[in-house]
């Protein structure tokens, strides 16, 4: 039987879209990291959210949410949560190692913009997760 | 066999109602509505309550708990 996707379910479709487009090429394209592109992808993540959910909200007549889009949203900000504390654990446990074995000179110029950049990707990954959660979640009826 | 089962379906055929016309009336999306038809979903109390008045059933008629179904 043909669903059809709700208004939540476009959101997420555009928001995942967006994240990807933005955060893609920033993890896997660019190799020097600077707090410019850090900024200057942030804006271009908020345009492009703001440009594609005004496209959606335009060509969805019926914009109603309930009971289970909640549900699913708090099932999302859970596998994010969850995915934020892993990674961040790990990450420490990584930076620990390294600087106990003397891989990281924590005098380096660099290691602030390194760290900017992995607790960044984090974020990321968390919020492609929850993201993600939420459409699998969406696909499945709940 | 899940756990709760309804009759929503068959409570919406014989009144000629789409699953649309349900959720306006209910108050909320159609997708959920075929997420419950399907019995993938298990509405809120106060949703399922919804459901049986705007069918005009008791809510019995509409929804039942097996005890030995899958949660």
């Amino acid at each position: 039987m043909a669903t059809g996707l709700s208004y939540r379910e476009k959101s997420l479709y555009a928001s995942l879209t967006a994240e990807l487009l933005v955060y893609g090429p920033y993890f896997f394209l660019h190799r020097q990291n600077s707090l410019n592109k850090v900024a200057g992808m942030i804006v271009a993540i908020i345009v492009l959210q703001i440009i594609l959910q005004s496209v959606i909200a335009a060509f969805t007549r019926n914009r109603v949410t309930d009971e289970r889009d909640r549900l699913i949203e708090l099932r999302g900000y859970r596998a994010g949560y969850l995915t934020l504390v892993s990674l961040m654990v790990l990450g420490l446990g990584m930076l620990w190692f390294h600087v106990a074995v003397g891989h990281l000179p924590l005098d380096s110029r660099m290691v602030g913009l390194h760290f900017l950049s992995v607790f960044f990707g984090m974020l990321v990954l968390a919020d492609i997760t929850k993201t993600a959660t939420q459409i699998v979640a969406y696909r499945k009826a709940l | 066999m899940p756990a709760i089962r309804n009759q929503i379906r068959e409570l919406r055929a014989t009144r000629e109602m789409t699953q649309q016309e349900l959720a306006d009336r209910v108050g909320v999306t159609r997708q959920t509505v075929i997420a419950i038809e399907q019995d993938k979903y298990s509405p809120s109390l106060e949703t399922a309550f919804k459901v049986a008045l705007v069918l005009g059933v008791p809510l019995e008629r509409c929804f039942q708990y097996d005890p030995h179904g899958k949660r």
